[in-house]
């Protein structure tokens, strides 16, 4: 990551296309959207709110012109789609194809194809009909024909769709070190927040074809601004309240149900809130320093998967859950129906005005 | 067949693939780039000419022959060119039916591929000339099924090239005329003899498309 600091590789402006016509026409309208070199960018955003469109008008499909200006401040933009494509002819062949009629020696044009299929471990297929790739390869292709070219800005869709787990931290790995090694700046959408997590510096979180957040990628998990966005970055314990005191920077917040939460905020008594609070930070067992209690709750439900237990708490009227690693401590005494006390470190708990409609 | 009949057999055969050649290389030239662009862009009347190629696929060649002779006709807009009755005009009566084959075929060929494949080349920043062979190389399965539908279309047609060519002896006549001519003459021995080297023609250029096809077909 070079840095929030860096100039912007592509920035664009006031965008604003219109798909369809009346009243169920879909507007993408961004005002600023900026990437910067070296650094990823994850787009997330529930269907249908304009992730892959946006990433065509920065693209430059003329099918997705509209309004605004898109601005690069050197080298091209490239993209690969969510379904990428193989060429008629070769896997080397096809990683070639942004090399041709550019004037580029051919023993130069093949050793930049066979370092980009090396850095996407398919060097070995370099020969092969590049129709008969799996769905991996082709994927591992795509990406290595677009790093060939060495753009300055990479804008990916849904690179991780169809891959299994293996194949998707794969992908990742190499992903990010082609990033961090070529300075490229890269947008990925996905719908999958475990590998935005994974990869990205920053995140803008679309929502009816406007960024609704966007930031550091810690800040937006932190700092949700609206509950529809804390519940796409996974602070998925939601619930609306009332100020009811404060000092020292803490303040208490009165549930519906009467439970009391206490968060790290700055707010006047009175003030309409809801508060987010990340499953992995809702603690158990609050007598052995779960931070501050919330109250008692019941234990509806545990997922297992090995690795993690997902435990689902009833709460405040609320459904909530809290993560535990699998065969250690509570995780493997809990049982459904089981009552437990529940808390949170105030500083883990997000507080934010209450706006209507908030969806809660 | 007698050694004279051999000859002329040989004369109109040459005669046939001659016309039928050249129209085809015409049409095919004219054609795929009018198929490429008709695919590939968005303009006003876009789809009138779509639609104007798919009536034209269907169009019966007879009735192409007389547009044709009514143009080249003594007293047609080109009657002073004085192509009726000549090659010229067969050839030009044979274009106007391969040509709408060609387009369709080719134009279905441009639709079938992927809707991203255009923004990803062009995005790849591949120059437009080379863009162009890689969309031909994309779709040259279509484009020689566009080749063979064509060709077969015009190399056994009798209807326009009759009119507007005349099955003049030595001149103008074709295995198709020649065929239709011995058949009204109850000279079916002979019609046979030409109908068995037309279709032995027709299977030929056929075989050797289709060989070309199946070799560049992906395994």
């Amino acid at each position: 990551m070079i840095g929030a600091d860096a100039f912007p590789m592509l920035e664009a402006r006031d965008l604003l296309r219109r798909i369809g016509r009346g009243p169920d026409a879909f507007v993408l309208s961004v005002d600023h959207f900026a990437l910067r070199p070296g650094e990823i960018t994850a787009i997330l955003g529930p269907n249908g709110s304009g992730k892959t469109t946006l990433l065509r008008v920065l693209a430059g499909d003329p099918q997705a012109e509209g309004a605004g200006s898109v601005r690069i401040a050197s080298g091209r933009v490239t993209l690969v789609a969510q379904r990428p494509l193989a060429f008629a002819g070769s896997v080397a062949h096809n990683a070639s194809v942004g090399l041709l009629g550019q004037g580029i020696a051919r023993a130069e044009r093949d050793d930049r194809v066979g370092a980009a299929l090396e850095r996407f471990g398919i060097g070995g297929l370099a020969r092969h009909d590049a129709r008969t790739l799996s769905g991996g390869e082709l994927r591992r292709l795509a990406l290595a024909r677009a790093f060939v070219i060495e753009p300055s800005v990479l804008l990916l869709d849904e690179p991780f769709d169809d891959l299994d787990a293996e194949g998707q931290r794969r992908l990742s790995l190499d992903l990010l070190r082609a990033v961090r090694e070529t300075g490229v700046a890269l947008a990925v959408v996905t719908h999958d927040l475990s590998r935005a997590l994974l990869l990205a510096d920053r995140i803008a979180v679309l929502a009816g074809g406007r960024i609704a957040q966007a930031g550091p990628r810690d800040e937006v998990l932190a700092r949700p601004t609206t509950p529809a966005i804390a519940r796409l970055v996974g602070m998925t314990n939601l619930a609306p309240g009332r100020v009811v005191a404060q000092g020292d920077g803490v303040v208490e917040i009165e549930l519906d149900s009467g439970h009391v939460v206490a968060g790290a905020a700055m707010l006047p008594v009175g003030a309409q809130v809801w508060i987010g609070i990340r499953p992995e930070h809702l603690k158990l067992d609050v007598a052995r320093g779960g931070g501050r209690a919330i109250g008692s709750a019941r234990v509806e439900t545990l997922l297992d998967d090995g690795l993690v237990t997902v435990v689902a708490l009833a709460l405040a009227g609320r459904s909530f859950t809290t993560h535990l690693l699998s065969g250690r401590g509570l995780a493997k005494h809990l049982r459904a129906g089981d009552a437990i006390d529940v808390g949170v470190v105030p500083e883990q708990v997000h507080v934010r005005m209450l706006d209507e409609p908030h969806g809660l | 067949m007698t050694d004279v009949a051999a000859a002329e057999l040989a004369e109109i055969s040459l005669r046939t693939l001659r016309v039928s050649g050249t129209a085809l290389v015409i049409a095919v030239v004219l054609g795929v780039p009018a198929a490429i662009a008709l695919g590939t862009r968005r303009f006003t009347g876009r789809g009138l000419l779509v639609t104007a190629v798919n009536a034209g696929m269907g169009a019966p060649p007879v009735v192409v022959g007389l547009g044709v002779a009514m143009l080249l006709w003594r007293s047609g807009p080109f009657g002073g060119l004085s192509l009726m009755y000549s090659v010229t005009a067969m050839v030009a009566a044979q274009v106007l039916i391969a040509l709408p084959l060609v387009v369709g075929i080719t134009l279905a060929a441009v639709g079938a591929l992927d809707d991203d494949w255009h923004l990803q080349v062009r995005t790849l920043g591949v120059p437009r000339g080379i863009r162009l062979w890689l969309l031909v190389r994309e779709i040259r399965m279509g484009l020689l099924a566009a080749v063979l539908a064509a060709l077969g279309g015009i190399l056994s047609e009798v209807g326009a090239v009759q009119m507007v060519g005349g099955n003049l002896v030595g001149e103008t006549r074709v295995l198709s005329t020649a065929i239709l001519m011995n058949t009204g003459m109850g000279r079916f021995d002979t019609a046979l003899g030409l109908a068995a080297v037309l279709l032995g023609l027709t299977f030929l250029l056929a075989g050797l498309l289709t060989a070309v096809q199946q070799g560049g077909r992906p395994r």
